[in-house]
């Protein structure tokens, strides 16, 4: 049989582990909350309906494992089956229209459903699994009722319809049942266990579960109700997507995880991701990047959720498993989630240290297995790192007379950690095409100064050994904020971050601007020499240089040019808005050729001692381009004519 | 020293190898368990530097990814990906040689590798994750500054405990070796012993090497300094790992004899800060062409584990490519050209994914005899080789174009997207293909993993 049939063999299992958790996902964590909220429900009488929900859950996770040994005995399906009908009603119930009393009710038998559809599908779900695989059976439904709950027509729904979709799957979920031929326990397979299960006991493994369980609901809830992380995190149908592709992928790498390496490492494994997840929503700004690592932490821990208690809990009789299941449930998942809730609902955020205690809980047990196993290993390491620490101290010890440095000095070193090295030289090479475009060379006395020289061998960007003499701190400081304001198409990263609650900003900015030689005026006077190639300027094409001006220099000359009016107040002379002049640099006098050839070096070189800046790198048929059609069509020093709109269109 | 061959007939594929664990296990040593955790370990780093480039490549094209993870941008990932690739990946195959030729992996220490291998990994992740915290020296390929500038040195220190007790270890089993072996193996630990100092001074921003003043890059004397360590370096690593295939060979004694004579000529260099336009540094430079066919001569002399055959291909073939192209980017003009530009990039990219990657990979095969399956995967051979060709082919291309017009690069237009695009796309492919020998370490290590080294083994 291929690998594809062994796993479709376990179809009903996949599809009830994917039918529970979509019903919990979609309805019972959104779908209602958003039903109560329409139905006027909020505050405390929320949290009423939330306990009410919780003390369903509760109790009768607990009851449904005693129900295993009930008189009469109710056979696995019936009692699946009695769930699965349960919670579809509980569903159903929620499209009419409630008041308080009959949403504690309806409440507590959605809590009822869940208890009892959880802990009897989990004891007995190798009954409904294939016999090849198990765990991979897990990992897929699980993997499915996440991507489920994320496609976008479904996750977008209304709530009624959400809970109709919620109700016809726990329908449907009555065919996957009925059909099955239960098997006699004795003939239930018991999948082999990996050896780190063995070493967790079930307390811990009870422990980790609730950790894991309050830091994703935390995490839920502040991403719900926080409308700038719900924006980074759930919205747009791509995002859903991935998020759906996301948990699908982590549902299979937990399940090959646990089939491999054990329940501690997938149980690490989550909380890692989800710790990630919970600081970075520290930060609105990282919103989108914790969305990366909380579906990954949701579903590894998800799958362990399911597969510990059904396949994981070694030869254990029925009754056991499904007690374990029902506590598990229980605590881990009702108390965990209503204590995460809380916890978001009162502190709006995750604090660190309740990361550091949950961190401790998971990983001390995988610590100290490790600290056993390994311990020549992690005795070496510690012994080198201590030294390490030992040596560092003592040379830093004769160092403590350090002058207080500058800003020009604490700026180069921010210079240095930003690695501003490796996309920008500051080495201009003596006699070739570096000398005009970027300025005067150094010489390598002068450059030995330096400690050390910050040549690089890479320029992405323009080398910067003269950039204070090119560029004014405006425009730095315009630039570093950011770079696509000033410098079309600029694939420079933003270092808005470096002016944020720190000086680190100013600092390199003060450091750019020395960066200026003593024989930089006399560089001037060659720029003022320069004029574009005869070629260039015979071919400039006036339509082109409509275009390069939307994109070089409309930033600041065109009156709602973003560079103009984020740093309106900043600029030492109000950039001139070109259309209607003024042009201080042109004389009424000057031919039409002469004001090119002005036009075309205050293109290329901007202009000294201003915030104008050069676009030293641009070819000459580029400056050209815009010097002609600035000559043309605006840059009439006697009359204020425009015969092109900025993006080239004849008027 | 030299390592018993293992039958020619004995070529594992590496679904044989891999689906017989018990066979693996059974006849797992602990000379086995220490190549194969090297071997690990430096894949390891290769795969966490790949990643780090393929991020890189991406923040060219999607500047916005520096948005999500500031302040770790672009800059503070550079060093963290060269530095990895250096430290790590290229490295530790020759730690691994180092326990082979000083008998460590077959001695009582051999059980003392692992901590060591951990104690150099973790300086790596202490050094990246200081990078990326923006510590750095500003020297480019010696970022070390704070803690692990003490750090990484000491490891590297504790690997030279290691082999000088293996070596002075008067309980060892393995045959004594000649006194010429023995001599030379002594001078070998005084070199190393001074590598880690060497280390921690020149990552000192008061040491600058020789600036040649028409480029600011290095001069051709540097450049014949640093490629001849190289050469010494291939010249030794045969002795380490093989047999010659009769005791006297004219190319072996032509290859030391041409050796001496041009570190002569590169003392007479001088340290100086001269321009490549100097017909001196360009023609002395030129002096390592004699190499494209006396390394494969050399490299003839030695009978080799039929596993490394076409990674000796590949790493004789990328070095024929290798030093032309060094020489003839240095040239006066060219050199001007090239300058700053991708085309230099490409080529550090043929050196190391090329040339080194293809030789220690070479190495490690040959180290690990058998286990070498590990490297052998023909569809990550071919996709790892032909992504460095294409890599270096667009990246000349793309310099080419910068070196006439700045802007190329400067101001990304379709054709420098297209290219970096490709670039991401065959950075993407390699990762794919260290991560397939990631994989299968990572099986060969669990496969000997229930007899790790804990008892002296006679080879």
């Amino acid at each position: 049989m291929s690998k594809l049939k062994q796993l479709a063999s376990g179809w009903r299992g996949i599809c009830l582990v994917a039918i529970t958790y979509v019903y919990f996902l979609i309805f019972a964590q959104f779908a209602f909350l958003h039903r109560l909220a329409t139905l006027g429900i909020a505050d405390t009488h929320l949290k009423l309906v939330m306990a009410s929900m919780a003390i369903g859950g509760i109790l009768f996770s607990l009851i449904a494992a005693r129900l295993q040994t009930a008189t009469p005995p109710l056979s696995p399906s019936a009692r699946l089956r009695a769930a699965l009908i349960l919670s579809a009603a509980a569903a159903l119930l929620t499209l009419l229209p409630l008041n308080l009393f009959a949403s504690l009710a309806v409440a507590f038998l959605i809590g009822t459903g869940l208890g009892l559809l959880t802990v009897t599908l989990v004891t007995h779900l190798p009954t409904w699994l294939g016999p090849t695989d198990p765990i991979l059976q897990v990992g897929l439904g699980t993997g499915l009722g996440y991507f489920i709950c994320n496609f976008p027509p479904i996750f977008a729904a209304s709530p009624q319809t959400q809970s109709f979709i919620a109700a016809t799957l726990c329908l449907l979920g009555l065919f996957a049942v009925g059909i099955a031929r239960p098997m006699q326990p004795a003939a239930q397979p018991q999948p082999a266990l990996p050896p780190p299960a063995r070493t967790l006991s079930f307390p811990i493994v009870l422990a980790c579960f609730t950790a894991l369980v309050w830091l994703d609901s935390a995490a839920f809830f502040i991403i719900q109700s926080t409308p700038a992380l719900k924006a980074g995190t759930w919205v747009g149908s791509a995002h859903l997507w991935l998020n759906g592709s996301l948990h699908l992928a982590a549902a299979i790498a937990s399940a090959l995880l646990l089939r491999r390496r054990g329940i501690g490492v997938v149980l690490s494994t989550a909380f890692l991701a989800l710790a990630i997840a919970c600081l970075l929503l520290l930060d609105p700004n990282r919103a989108l990047l914790a969305s990366l690592f909380y579906p990954v932490g949701v579903s590894l821990y998800s799958v362990a959720l399911v597969a510990y208690p059904a396949l994981l809990f070694g030869p254990a009789t029925l009754s056991n498993r499904a007690h374990r299941a029902g506590w598990i449930y229980a605590i881990a998942g009702w108390i965990g989630s209503a204590m995460g809730i809380g916890m978001a609902q009162n502190l709006r955020h995750v604090p660190v240290a309740f990361v550091a205690i949950a961190g401790t809980v998971i990983l001390g047990p995988q610590i100290s297995h490790l600290t056993i196993r390994r311990s020549r290993e992690l005795t070496a390491v510690a012994a080198i790192l201590t030294l390490s620490l030992l040596v560092d101290l003592a040379l830093r010890a004769h160092h403590t007379h350090t002058p207080p440095l500058s800003a020009i000095e604490r700026g180069r070193r921010v210079y240095i950690a930003e690695g501003c090295i490796n996309c920008h030289s500051q080495y201009i090479r003596p006699n070739s095409t570096d000398v005009l475009m970027w300025g005067p060379a150094q010489t390598i006395e002068e450059l030995r100064q330096q400690h050390p020289p910050l040549i690089g061998n890479r320029r992405q960007g323009p080398d910067l050994s003269e950039v204070g003499g090119r560029r004014s701190p405006l425009w730095l400081r315009a630039h570093f904020y950011k770079p696509r304001q000033v410098s079309h198409a600029s694939f420079m990263p933003s270092y808005k971050y470096l002016f944020q609650n720190s000086n680190r900003g100013n600092d390199l900015i003060a450091y750019l601007n020395s960066l200026k030689s003593p024989t930089y005026p006399q560089h001037i006077q060659a720029e003022q020499a320069w004029h574009p190639s005869a070629a260039a300027v015979a071919s400039a094409n006036p339509t082109t240089g409509a275009h390069l001006f939307a994109n070089y220099c409309a930033t600041c000359h065109q009156s709602n040019g973003l560079t103009r009016q984020t740093w309106h107040n900043d600029f030492k002379h109000l950039p001139p808005t070109l259309s209607t002049g003024s042009w201080s640099r042109l004389q009424p006098s000057d031919t039409p050729a002469q004001r090119q050839h002005i036009l075309a070096r205050i293109i290329k070189f901007g202009i000294p001692g201003t915030d104008m800046p050069g676009h030293e790198y641009l070819p000459d048929n580029d400056v050209a381009d815009i010097a002609l059609w600035l000559s043309q069509s605006i840059a009439q020093p006697h009359q204020s004519v425009t015969n092109h709109t900025t993006t080239g269109e004849l008027q | 020293m030299s390592l018993s061959l293992s039958s020619a007939a004995a070529i594992p594929s590496r679904t044989s190898a891999a689906s017989q664990p018990q066979v693996a296990a059974a006849s797992a040593t602990p000379a086995r368990t220490v190549m194969a955790e090297t071997a690990w370990h430096s894949l390891l780093w290769l795969v966490v530097a790949n990643a780090i480039g393929v991020l890189i490549a991406a923040m060219l094209l999607l500047p916005h990814i520096n948005l999500f993870l500031n302040p770790w941008t672009y800059g503070r990932w550079m060093p963290a990906h060269i530095n990895l690739q250096l430290y790590g990946w290229c490295s530790l195959p020759l730690v691994a040689f180092l326990f082979h030729v000083y008998g460590t992996d077959r001695s009582r220490f051999a059980l003392w590798t692992r901590p060591a291998l951990w104690i150099w990994s973790c300086a790596l992740a202490i050094g990246a994750f200081s990078w990326l915290q923006g510590h750095s020296s500003g020297k480019l390929f010696l970022d070390w500054t704070g803690y692990p500038r003490v750090l990484f040195p000491l490891a590297l220190l504790s690997i030279w405990a290691l082999l000088t007790a293996s070596f002075i270890d008067p309980s060892k089993l393995h045959p004594p070796a000649t006194i010429a072996s023995r001599i030379a193996k002594t001078l070998g630990l005084v070199c190393l012993f001074i590598v880690p100092f060497l280390i921690y001074i020149a990552s000192s921003p008061a040491i600058y090497p020789p600036i040649n003043p028409d480029t600011g890059g290095p001069t051709g004397a540097s450049q014949l300094e640093s490629t001849l360590v190289i050469i010494a370096i291939l010249l030794l690593l045969p002795y380490g790992l093989a047999r010659r295939k009769s005791p006297r060979s004219a190319s072996l004694a032509v290859s030391w004899i041409i050796f001496a004579a041009e570190s002569l000529l590169c003392l007479g260099l001088g340290r100086a800060d001269v321009s490549h336009h100097r017909p001196t540094q360009w023609i002395s430079l030129g002096s390592l062409l004699l190499w494209i066919p006396l390394i494969p001569l050399y490299y003839a002399a030695f009978d080799w584990h039929p596993n490394t055959r076409r990674w000796r291909i590949a790493f004789l073939s990328w070095w024929a490519v290798l030093v032309p192209t060094g020489w003839m980017l240095f040239l006066p003009g060219v050199l001007d050209h090239f300058k700053f530009t991708d085309g230099l990039v490409g080529h550090s990219l043929l050196a190391m994914a090329g040339f080194v990657s293809s030789l220690i990979i070479f190495v490690m095969v040959q180290l690990l005899g058998d286990d070498g399956w590990i490297f052998n995967g023909t569809w990550s051979f071919y996709v790892w080789q032909a992504s460095v060709l294409v890599y270096v082919l667009i990246m000349f291309f793309a310099g080419w174009r910068e070196g006439s017009n700045p802007a190329f690069s400067m101001i990304p237009g379709t054709l420098r997207n297209a290219i970096y695009t490709l670039r991401l796309l065959v950075g993407i492919l390699m990762l794919v293909a260290s991560l397939d020998w990631f994989i299968d370490a990572f099986t060969l290590l669990r496969e000997l993993r229930p007899h790790s080294p804990s008892a002296p083994v006679t080879p």
